[in-house]
């Protein structure tokens, strides 16, 4: 059976690390160019199922700005992405909102939560400026 | 009023010199910030990926602002908000702005300059054609989108492939917009790999290397633009041109260090960085006078952003207290296949921590030279869009008397 020869650039971290995968009939045959174990970790997984961290906003009231950053608290599978930012489309938060807070759990049934990546203070509207 | 440290500017390189001048002995530490929160642009960039270095967590940008900012609260640093900075005088005066207290002076014993950079503008590219509403800075847009909750457009033109373009192009797609594509002037990307691979591959927006827009059409509103691509000089090549249609165009085109300030106050810019030059310690030219972060030169990093800035915060508060500057320096000059170097200068104080922009892409092993020494750091490749950062330290550098020079070479 045929070597196949498959390239990934990491994502893990800056350095991006590019890796080759030689698979025979899907079996990995060896991996390298990976500068740490987090490498290995990651083509892995990309081969199996690419996961990625979610960062997006959701609209908040009585905050001093609209929009309340937030993060899926782990990685999630890449194909869910739109649908989790579906699922969070038309929800509307009050102020306040801590860092960490959970938002949402189990989100596009990835069993990630959506928390919150920012304090967002209650103002009080119609102040004087 | 009067300051043993004077911070200007509350970005990542601001935050952490404030905090590591105090942490240094500095009693009477400020922070202005023009804005009405600390933070600077990491309050929207709600992505992932910062801190890794220095923290080894993933944080978001405001996640890495927050943690910062809730350092300096333990601290009794004064910071003011919506504070503007109009001017800086060569005896450490800072001139500033508010609507509490309107014009005000501060003598400070140091400063500590942390303004970061700003966009290139359209205008600093010339692109020919009509001037619609439509076209907007990358970092821009993603103020619309990330703080304000608009889009601001829904079919996109990406110019230049610089990290917040490529960014945004993701924020923009998981948005609902349709980016396109990105084209990019060089021959190779202007932002970090991983940043090809998760914002542009993952979401299949095709990356257009070697191309640039040669016009903008539409009246009211981007109609469309027209891309060509260029030769080997950078030239458009008649006939290559092609209509996209789009209603938004988004430049990513380069960041200038912002030092209006430091140019009223004389201090000395280098050509290459945009920035002051600075010796390890962030010291500029102006005695007493300390610069950190994307001010000095344009950083990939917030790592290094926070690395200069605790450089600069602990070497400000040393000054502070003893009024002492470094005056023997010897040079630090880019050499072969060096674009852009930081700092200029070795002063004999610190470690020196060298980061190094080539001159262009090497995709095969090279070694990072510092000459005279007999030092060599391998690297796998070089390349224009990652930074290199190299540490030099003090005890092989004492007994210098030449200039230091670093060059790329091929193993």
């Amino acid at each position: 059976m045929d070597i196949e020869k498959k390239q990934f650039t990491c994502v893990i971290c800056p350095i991006g690390c590019e890796i080759e995968v030689q698979l025979q009939d899907s079996d990995v045959v060896s991996i390298e160019g990976n500068k740490c174990a987090k490498g290995k970790e990651f083509v892995l997984q990309e081969l199996q199922e690419p996961m990625r961290v979610l960062t997006t906003t959701i609209r908040i009231e009585g905050a001093k700005w609209a929009m309340l950053p937030v993060r899926t608290d782990k990685a999630i599978p890449k194909r869910l992405l739109f649908r989790a930012i579906k699922e969070l489309q038309g929800i509307e938060l009050n102020a306040p909102v801590q860092m960490s807070d959970v938002i949402i759990t189990d989100i596009a049934g990835a069993d990630a939560n959506i928390v919150a990546t920012r304090n967002m203070k209650r103002e009080n509207k119609g102040k004087s400026v | 009023m009067e300051a043993d440290v004077t911070v200007i500017g509350s970005g990542p390189a601001g935050l952490v010199a404030a905090l590591h001048a105090y942490e240094s002995g500095a009693k009477n530490v400020l922070l202005l910030e023009r804005e009405e929160e600390l933070g600077g642009i990491l309050k929207q960039c709600i992505h992932n990926g910062f801190g890794l270095e220095q923290f080894k967590t993933d944080y978001t940008g405001p996640e890495y602002a927050e943690r910062l900012i809730e350092e300096i609260e333990k601290t009794n640093v004064r910071c003011f908000l919506n504070t503007m900075v109009i001017a800086l005088s060569a005896d450490r005066t800072v001139t500033a702005v508010n609507p509490d207290s309107g014009v005000f002076k501060v003598k400070s014993k140091s400063v500590v300059l942390a303004m970061g950079c700003r966009e290139r503008p359209r205008g600093g590219i010339n692109i020919p054609g009509t001037r619609p509403a439509g076209v907007y800075t990358a970092g821009v847009a993603q103020k619309f989108v990330n703080i304000d909750g608009y889009l601001p457009g829904k079919e996109i033109v990406i110019l230049g492939s610089g990290d917040i373009g490529l960014i945004m192009a993701r924020r923009l797609t998981l948005e609902g917009a349709q980016v396109k594509g990105v084209y990019e002037i060089m021959d190779y990307p202007g932002g970090l790999k991983r940043n090809i691979v998760q914002c542009l591959n993952d979401f299949n927006i095709p990356l257009h290397l070697s191309h640039t827009i040669t016009e903008i059409r539409g009246n009211e509103r981007v109609e469309g633009v027209v891309v060509s691509s260029v030769d080997d000089k950078m030239q458009p090549i008649g006939g290559s041109e092609q209509f996209i249609a789009c209603d938004t165009l988004l430049l990513s085109v380069g960041l200038i260090p912002e030092n209006e300030l430091s140019k009223g106050a004389g201090i000395k810019l280098s050509p290459t960085t945009n920035g002051p030059i600075t010796t390890e310690t962030m010291e500029t030219a102006m005695p007493g006078i300390f610069s950190c972060g994307n001010v000095s030169t344009v950083f990939d990093l917030v790592d290094y952003v926070a690395e200069t800035g605790m450089t600069a915060g602990r070497n400000a508060a040393r000054f502070a207290t003893a009024r002492k500057t470094e005056r023997n320096s010897v040079e630090v000059i880019p050499g072969k296949n060096v674009r852009v170097l930081f700092p200029q200068r070795y002063s004999f104080k610190n470690d020196l921590v060298l980061f190094i922009r080539p001159a262009k892409p090497i995709e095969r092993p090279v070694s990072i030279d510092i000459s005279p020494l007999d030092m060599h750091f391998k690297r796998l490749y070089a390349r224009p869009n990652e930074m290199i950062r190299v540490k030099v330290p003090k005890d092989r550098l004492k007994d210098i008397t030449e200039p230091i020079e670093v060059n790329i070479t091929e193993r």
